[in-house]
């Protein structure tokens, strides 16, 4: 009976990890060329409410998620133009965009479903059992008997780890956001990875965005992202901009998320106001704790101009 | 002598008008762009635009909503800016407002029969302690660990909405209320009204007062060149003798208290009593404000102003024409954008 | 008619601008097979920005390349390595946290992109370090390595790509006399094996040391191009200056020592450091029992391989940072727990070593930045309240006096040319009345005149009085300028001379550790 219990808690935990390692690897992908995003609460809201009205005109779930990653994939591009090309802020380009996407998800909806009553439903993601692994006792319940998305971003994130890591390309990638100048010298395009990382940062921002309605209730509210694209800024943060650390930081803050939810259910005395704080107190905690070890790519947040003439 | 202060008078004219160019070319680009956008849609531009623009002006009402909605709005850019001059960020302007407001209905409800001349300020001062008290673990964070105020204070805004729900649902809920609100402060706390009908409340004039009084402090006293040379340049500063770190916690405390201050001014002023969701969407405009004004604290008064209209005409927009007001909240964000690029021009 | 080849490298009509500043103004130069090639000329002379356009980083606004004879387009670094041209910048565009074969291996062709092993090319490497006599372990991170590693670490990276031309920019900037000297023998072992180096230079002697042929850049434009058989220093000197200087009353070009300085240290020091110790996060101490006396009237230099507590030492003094141990005394006070604030006011003033970084607000007209460090004391500010009028005056007097060149008071202190901006800093130092000086590299990257004038400023408040402590990397600096040298190593002082035993090649052991002092 344990057993099950914590079966099921560990499989929603991993249901609940999806939006923030989408969020965080992208954070931290894009971070390892130097670029810092903080758009991820308008561009995850932007995906949600595209990948909702993709899915619920279209009655494909996976049109849905396509036309969100498109729209993350615009974000990201704009995002990197205007830093990488145009040289502005990274800080303030990015709040700006996290405002477009404020005002475009809830426009959009608005244009679309327009003013009703009855909030129209999505069907949501299926669990797709893989075959013999998901008949593993406790772990293939866990592991192998999520939906398409909780596959994607564990493959994402083994995937992530091999390439910043193990590939010529990875170390390209790393050298942009530590000194851009020496990856410049030798001939590596800093420009280029940039918007590479951000286009594919945008996109992945929007997935998890549009995971959000795809997996609980099958409908969208303009609360439904509530915070996670700044925690997954935190997480990012937290994990030292590593693949690996994000990960296993996902499944503490996805933890966290649940806990709160089951507590909640279950009624530990609490208010429930209370408990739905748990989250971001968690998170301020916790970087309390691990201030001193974060290390950042040297370059975050800095654009890099080739013919400047201030030495760096 | 005066021929020069003639000259410097001229240049300052000038530059003035040099100053304001861009931002009237981003205003325009942005009506522009969002018109465009309208029209494929199917609206009418002309009077999309006439109601965003001219409602504030056409009617008293619409003068006095428009006062009314400026005061929040340039408080909360305030509590963004100050930091912002120091170099740090104060992105929980919204938590530290529903601290505020709570903490001027804690005062309001609990000493309910006091008198005006006592309970009022004690109502403004419960909100400027508690706005000042929500910033304090990040203030105090950044200040000892060095720990990034952004995360921080936008973190502390998802826990306020929790804690309001929790102060209008569980310690003083008005039970005829169909939405968390608690029951309303006492009289005395309520701010005295400037004009009776339709009803204009005096947190203008605080609003105003507050708003000379930072321009005074960041750009005619030596304690606000302390605030100004830490944001231009932290490692100068400290090599010079400034204690930065005491200015990024003061600058964001200072934020923090008036931010909270605007949220016992929506308490006192204009709801006499605690709504969940009172912080609507003043931080994210605050913001916007702050940026448009570049952190220039003689100019934000004058962006909020304008915001204010455009906030104002949204309104009236959505009840008359259908037309989603988050297109003015989308025109807001364009004109920031275009008022960035306008530096990019500059540059070349 | 015999058949001449054509040269390796011809630059031809270069012309750069940076905004309205002309840095380059129809530059041409020749670089023959097989030469070490001097580049010389004061800072701002273009000769950076000269390499900098041969190697792709900036876009020229004229002229053309020829290699070989053929005219080549380079519109990136990627094009310049392409065509067997490499460049060691001064600042070492390197990577602290990847291995020296990582940084090596960057953006070059790898056979193995997706897995990145780098057993052969660290192989290659070492291959590389034997043959040129260029020490360095290619696993190390270039975070742990001391600079004159991390130079060897930059050579290799152009080797290792098979570089025809090899630019060094300044390279022996950060080295001890004897590092210089074994640079310069592998510089000649790429020469024997036919590649050209290009070695670009503020110090004449060194060109006259090790270079093949000499060329002179002016203020942008091309002087001339000699076998250096055929120059002279002073013909050499003469061009570098031009007219803007007159050789009999220079400092930096003077033949003959400085005459000690009349102060006789009697009394009591103006600054009295007793052993000062400063312990980093990682428990190696950055600042060493260091104790250190500065008497008014004197200049002592500190010299240094950069990077060997510096930078800590100063800011102890001042306070920015807090010593573990140690006294510091000014003026026979004991400035114990005194805030940088009070030091200052004092009578202490600090010319930093970063100007941008440390130095000024650039955001902030110059105006502002005319009283950071004084804006809370009269007649700058007077009960809390800032005297603007007052403070303008003051801004366009030090402009006036000073020559800083701007169009007014209420400009942009970061649009300022980094001459202009060692001016201010300066300006604002002494502007107050202090009893002790505190510079940090006060000519690093300057123009010729602005050293001369900076030079001129030190000297004559020293022979008012001023107590100067003079921290430097050039070497060449401290003994024209000082009356006593200390050597800074690895945070202790490790020597002390006097100016009559100034030694080059005797400071330099000491630089590099190897002094035994008693």
């Amino acid at each position: 009976m344990q057993n099950s219990q914590f079966v099921q808690f560990a499989s929603l935990v991993m249901l609940a990890i999806v939006p923030y390692i989408l969020a965080s690897q992208g954070t931290m992908l894009a971070g390892q060329t130097g670029l810092f995003i903080v758009s991820q609460e308008g561009v995850m809201l932007v995906g949600a409410s595209v990948g909702f009205l993709g899915a619920f005109l279209s009655g494909s779930l996976l049109i849905g998620l396509l036309l969100a990653a498109l729209s993350g994939a615009i974000a990201g591009l704009a995002l990197a133009y205007f830093t990488t090309t145009l040289k502005l802020d990274q800080f303030v380009i990015g709040l700006a965009i996290f405002f477009l996407g404020l005002g475009l998800s809830n426009l959009f909806f608005k244009l679309v479903v327009g003013v009703t009553l009855q909030p129209p439903i999505i069907p949501t993601l299926k669990a797709v059992p893989i075959p013999l692994l998901s008949q593993i006792p406790i772990l293939g319940p866990i592991l192998f008997r999520q939906n398409l998305m909780v596959y994607f971003s564990i493959l994402l994130s083994l995937f992530l780890i091999y390439f910043l890591y193990y590939t010529s390309w990875g170390l390209s990638l790393r050298a942009v956001g530590e000194n851009p100048k020496a990856a410049d010298s030798v001939g590596v395009p800093v420009a280029r990875s940039r918007y590479i990382t951000a286009i594919v940062a945008g996109m992945l921002m929007a997935l998890a965005g549009a995971y959000l309605p795809m997996v609980y209730t099958g409908s969208y509210t303009d609360g439904i992202v509530n915070g996670r694209g700044w925690l997954a800024i935190a997480l990012t943060f937290l994990g030292g901009w590593s693949p690996h650390l994000i990960f296993v930081g996902s499944l503490f803050f996805a933890g966290v998320e649940i806990l709160a939810l089951r507590a909640q259910v279950l009624g530990v005395g609490l208010p429930y106001q209370f408990l739905r704080m748990i989250p971001y107190l968690a998170t301020i905690f916790v970087m309390l704790l691990t201030y001193k070890r974060l290390r950042t790519p040297a370059f975050l947040g800095l654009n890099y101009d080739r013919e400047s003439r201030t030495s760096i | 002598m005066s021929e020069q202060s003639v000259v410097l008078r001229r240049q300052g004219l000038g530059s003035v008008f040099q100053a304001l160019v861009p931002y009237i070319v981003a205003v325009i680009a942005s009506f522009a762009a969002a018109g465009i956008v309208l029209a494929v849609m199917g609206f009418n531009v002309p009077r999309a635009y006439a109601t965003i623009l001219f409602t504030s002006f056409r009617t008293p009402n619409g003068i006095i909503q428009t006062l009314i909605k400026f005061v929040p709005l340039v408080l909360q850019a305030l509590a963004f800016t100050i930091p912002l001059a120091a170099g740090k960020f104060n992105i929980g302007g919204e938590g530290q407002l529903i601290a505020g407001a709570i903490g001027a209905t804690t005062v309001g409800i609990m000493l309910a029969g006091w008198p005006a001349p006592l309970l009022l300020p004690l109502v403004l001062l419960g909100g400027i302690v508690m706005g000042a008290l929500w910033i304090l673990l990040p203030a105090w964070l950044l200040y000892r660990f060095s720990i990034n105020e952004i995360l921080t204070t936008v973190l502390m805004n998802f826990v306020a909405f929790e804690l309001i729900d929790y102060v209008a649902t569980n310690i003083w809920p008005d039970p005829v209320a169909g939405h968390p609100t608690t029951i309303p402060i006492g009289a005395g706390g309520f701010l005295p009204r400037l004009i009776q009908q339709p009803p204009l409340h005096a947190g203008l004039l605080i609003a105003i007062f507050i708003a000379i009084l930072v321009y005074f402090y960041t750009d005619h006293t030596s304690a606000g060149y302390e605030l100004v040379a830490t944001g231009a340049n932290a490692r100068a500063s400290r090599v010079y003798g400034i204690n930065v770190r005491n200015i990024f916690f003061l600058s964001l405390l200072l934020g923090g208290a008036i931010a909270g201050l605007s949220g016992a001014i929506e308490v006192a002023g204009v709801h006499h009593r605690l709504i969940a969701g009172i912080q609507s969407n003043f931080l994210l405009l605050g913001l916007i404000i702050g940026l448009i004004a570049k952190g220039n604290h003689l100019a934000v008064p004058f962006v909020a102003f304008f915001i204010a209209v455009l906030e104002v005409g949204a309104s009236a927009m959505q009840r008359t024409l259908m037309i989603p007001g988050e297109m003015v909240f989308i025109v807001e964000a364009f004109i920031l954008l275009f008022v960035l690029l306008s530096d990019v021009v500059r540059r070349r | 008619m015999k058949q001449v080849s054509p040269p390796l490298l011809q630059l031809q009509g270069i012309s750069k601008s940076f905004g309205p500043l002309l840095a380059l103004k129809d530059v041409n130069l020749t670089i023959q097979h097989r030469e070490i090639h001097g580049l010389l000329g004061g800072n701002g002379a273009g000769k950076t920005t000269l390499m900098n356009v041969l190697f792709g980083l900036y876009k020229p606004n004229a002229g053309q390349v020829i290699l070989r004879g053929q005219t080549i387009h380079i519109q990136s670094p990627r094009d310049a390595i392409h065509h067997g041209i490499g460049m060691v910048h001064q600042h070492f565009l390197q990577v602290p946290h990847f291995t020296v074969v990582q940084n090596i291996v960057l953006g070059s062709r790898l056979h193995n992109r997706p897995t990145l092993n780098l057993t052969r090319a660290t192989e290659r490497i070492q291959d590389l370090c034997q043959r040129f006599g260029l020490e360095a372990d290619p696993n190390a991170h270039i975070i742990d390595l001391p600079m004159g590693v991390r130079q060897r670490v930059e050579i290799l990276k152009a080797l290792y790509r098979g570089v025809d031309v090899l630019i060094l920019d300044e390279p022996t900037t950060n080295l001890t006399p004897q590092e210089v000297d074994s640079l310069f023998e592998s510089l000649q072992r790429m020469v024997a094996e036919g590649m050209s180096v290009v070695f670009i230079t503020h110090k004449l002697r060194e060109v006259m040391q090790v270079c093949d042929t000499i060329s002179v850049l002016r203020a942008g434009e091309h002087q001339l191009t000699l076998p250096r058989t055929q120059v002279s220093e002073e013909l050499i000197v003469r061009t570098m200056v031009g007219s803007d200087i007159d050789l009999d009353e220079s400092i930096l070009f003077a033949a003959t020592a400085p005459q000690e300085s009349s102060s006789s240290r009697t009394g009591p020091p103006v600054l009295d450091v007793q052993g000062l110790t400063l312990t980093a996060e990682s428990n190696t101490p950055q600042v060493d029992d260091v104790s250190l006396q500065v008497h008014a009237g004197e200049i002592v230099g500190i010299a240094g391989v950069a990077g060997n507590g510096q930078q800590e030492l100063l800011e102890a003094v001042l306070g920015i940072r807090t010593a573990d141990r140690g006294q510091i005394r000014f003026q026979n006070e004991e400035l114990g727990h005194c805030s940088t604030r009070d030091r200052l006011r004092r009578g202490i003033a600090y010319v930093p070593e970063d100007r941008v970084q440390d130095g000024i607000l650039p955001t902030a007209t110059i105006a502002q930045n005319s009283i950071l460090g004084v804006h809370d004391r009269p007649p700058y500010s007077q009960h809390g309240i800032l005297k603007w009028p007052i403070i303008t005056q003051h801004a366009q007097h030090l402009i006036a006096e000073y020559h800083i060149q701007t169009q007014g008071a209420g400009q942009q202190a970061g649009n300022l040319s980094g001459g202009n901006l060692q001016r201010l800093i300066l300006a604002r130092a002494l502007a107050q009345p202090i009893q002790l000086l505190i510079l940090h590299n006060p000519t690093s990257g300057l123009d010729i005149p602005t050293v001369e004038q900076i030079y001129r400023q030190i000297r004559q408040r020293r022979q008012e009085g001023l107590a100067v402590l003079l921290v430097s990397d050039d070497l060449d600096e401290l003994m024209l300028l000082s009356d006593r040298i200390a050597v800074l190593y690895r945070g202790a002082l490790v020597g002390h001379l006097q100016q009559k035993d100034f030694d080059k090649y005797e400071i330099g052991r000491m630089m590099s550790g190897v002094y035994n002092h008693v």
